[in-house]
């Protein structure tokens, strides 16, 4: 059974549109500019920039403004206005040492070299309700009284500002993990990774695919998941080799001379992990997690890290399953699906109601058949 | 490449790289020099936001995969005879414009190019301090965690 398509009155349906966006002005405080959403939540820009796909901060932050905070509401609206453009290019795929990065912690390895550099954190301090917030007004930078000589006080050891090698060529150097020489991967990737914004998901997914809609996925849906497997229902408790904050160059050939340029990057968490998993193979190494995702957003990053390890184990828990996985970790397919419930269902409805009238009246023998048969009675869309 | 070199602008390459990075005002600036209403532009592209899709690679199996797609906004320009193109990050037609016409009347060898040239190395210049400020204070946070010795 299909949509039904119903019909009211446009000036009510308008009236109730008004309603939505009078909630967001009619306070007395100042309206929020999005330049102020743009530049004080940070996180949350990163994150609707990373569900939707779509790496744009300034038009983000307008996203968060126009749906009142919704992050999925927001990732939608960048969606659909990504959905108007044309596709210029794919960029060049950047090593991961490329990272320009402002901040790395190695949980794995104490003495990483580069060493462990927290960047702006409040990981590791308590957090308690800051009440002088309330009422803030001419804040202090506290950076300025750090007296920093940046000159000097930078490690001369670094060839580049941000430039930090990776954990993982440790661990390659003790052939703890699969040489990139001898790694597989799928051959179609020779011809370019698979876009899943453009061709449509098939199971079994490649990997490529499965990272792509992975860094897209909704932060909870990615976030719970990741955890159903620390909880039991799965192998992968990794240790994460490291966690990564910077930006990612993106490079694109010059029209006209063919060459590459590196433009203004994009600000991306990462996260790798490592799983012990010499129960499951033959050879003594670790299996591998990968997370990268647009903006600050270290949580979903380590959850796509314990996905990514947890799909390739292919096992029969949850988050091994790459088709249920990847079936409901898209905040935009959940939000539509769940949403759409709110709406007309009164043919489908009034379908269901005439059924179990019908059972009723043929005044079945045992409460028991007419349980069964109502069991059948399922939703339509 | 010295990212603050002047003469690495006169590379069309190098001198996209630095537009696609400059501040707003430096190639507004730049533009409206250009068009002194003596100097013919055509605008061979208007500028319009499009997507470039960004990749990453799984650094252990070295797969690369698209990550996610940058919003970014594309001009081209033709000046004497001479292209122009810039993109630049965002939705930022008016930019995108402007850069398309720096990077034409750099290659156009136009009389104020030495001051467009002067210009973006001047912003190289203050885009590395910031970079180098930042990865200072990044560096100030590096900290050493130590195993606690078992008390008993």
């Amino acid at each position: 059974m299909g949509y039904v398509a119903v019909s009211a009155g446009e000036d009510v349906i308008r009236r109730a549109e008004d309603l939505y966006e009078k909630t967001r002005i009619e306070g007395e405080s100042d309206t929020v500019s999005v330049d102020q959403v743009a530049d004080q939540f940070g996180r949350l820009t990163g994150q609707v920039m990373g569900e939707s796909g779509l790496y744009a901060p300034r038009l983000a932050a307008l996203a968060i403004k126009q749906a009142q905070g919704d992050a999925v509401e927001a990732a939608f609206l960048l969606r659909a206005y990504r959905s108007t453009l044309e596709l210029w290019g794919y960029a060049e795929a950047p090593s991961t040492d490329a990272l320009d990065v402002e901040r790395r912690v190695s949980p794995a390895f104490k003495d990483v070299p580069g060493g462990q550099i927290l960047g702006g954190t409040k990981d590791y301090t308590q957090r308690l309700l800051d009440f002088d917030l309330d009422g803030e007004d001419d804040p202090v930078n506290p950076i300025d009284a750090w007296d920093l000589d940046p000159e000097h006080d930078v490690d001369i050891n670094d060839e580049e500002p941000g430039s930090l090698a990776g954990v993982v060529d440790l661990l390659r150097e003790e052939e703890l993990v699969a040489d990139p020489e001898t790694a597989a991967i799928d051959d179609h990737v020779e011809d370019g990774p698979q876009d899943t914004t453009r061709e449509p998901l098939s199971h079994p997914a490649p990997r490529d695919a499965i990272l792509q809609e992975l860094s897209r996925g909704e932060t909870g849906a990615v976030t719970a998941l990741g955890y159903s497997a620390l909880r039991g229902y799965g192998q992968v408790h990794p240790t994460l080799a490291e966690v990564r904050v910077g930006s990612l160059p993106l490079r694109v050939k010059h029209p006209y001379t063919g060459e590459t340029a590196t433009l203004p990057g994009t600000d991306v968490s990462e996260c790798q992990g490592v799983v012990p998993a010499y129960e499951t193979r033959d050879e003594a190494r670790f299996a591998f997690g990968y997370g990268v995702t647009f903006g600050r957003n270290e949580r979903k990053a380590i959850g796509m890290t314990m996905l990514d390890a947890s799909i390739q184990l292919d096992g029969d828990a949850p988050a091994e399953d790459a088709e249920f996985v990847l079936d409901v970790v898209d905040g935009l397919d959940s939000f539509g699906f769940i949403e759409h419930l709110k709406l007309p269902h009164y043919v489908t409805f009034q379908s269901i109601l005439d059924r179990v009238r019908s059972i009723q009246e043929r005044d079945t023998t045992t409460d028991e058949k007419v349980d069964a048969e109502l069991a059948e009675v399922g939703g339509d869309d | 490449m010295n990212d603050t070199d002047e003469t690495t602008l006169e590379d069309r390459t190098a001198r996209f790289e630095r537009i696609a990075a400059s501040e707003t005002a430096t190639l507004l600036d730049g533009a409206e020099a250009v068009l002194d209403g003596e100097t013919d532009v055509r605008v061979v592209q208007s500028p319009s936001p499009k997507l470039v899709m960004q990749r990453a690679t799984d650094p252990v199996s070295g797969q690369p995969f698209n990550l996610g797609e940058v919003l970014v906004t594309t001009s081209e320009v033709e000046l004497s005879d001479v292209k122009g193109f810039a993109m630049v990050p965002g939705k930022a037609e008016r930019k995108a414009l402007a850069g398309a016409v720096v990077d034409a009347a750099v290659a156009a060898d136009h009389p104020v190019s030495r001051d467009l040239r002067a210009a973006l190395a001047d912003d190289a210049a203050n885009r590395a301090e910031r970079r180098q400020r930042a990865w200072a204070e990044s560096r100030a946070t590096t900290v050493d965690f130590d195993v606690m010795e078992d008390p008993a």
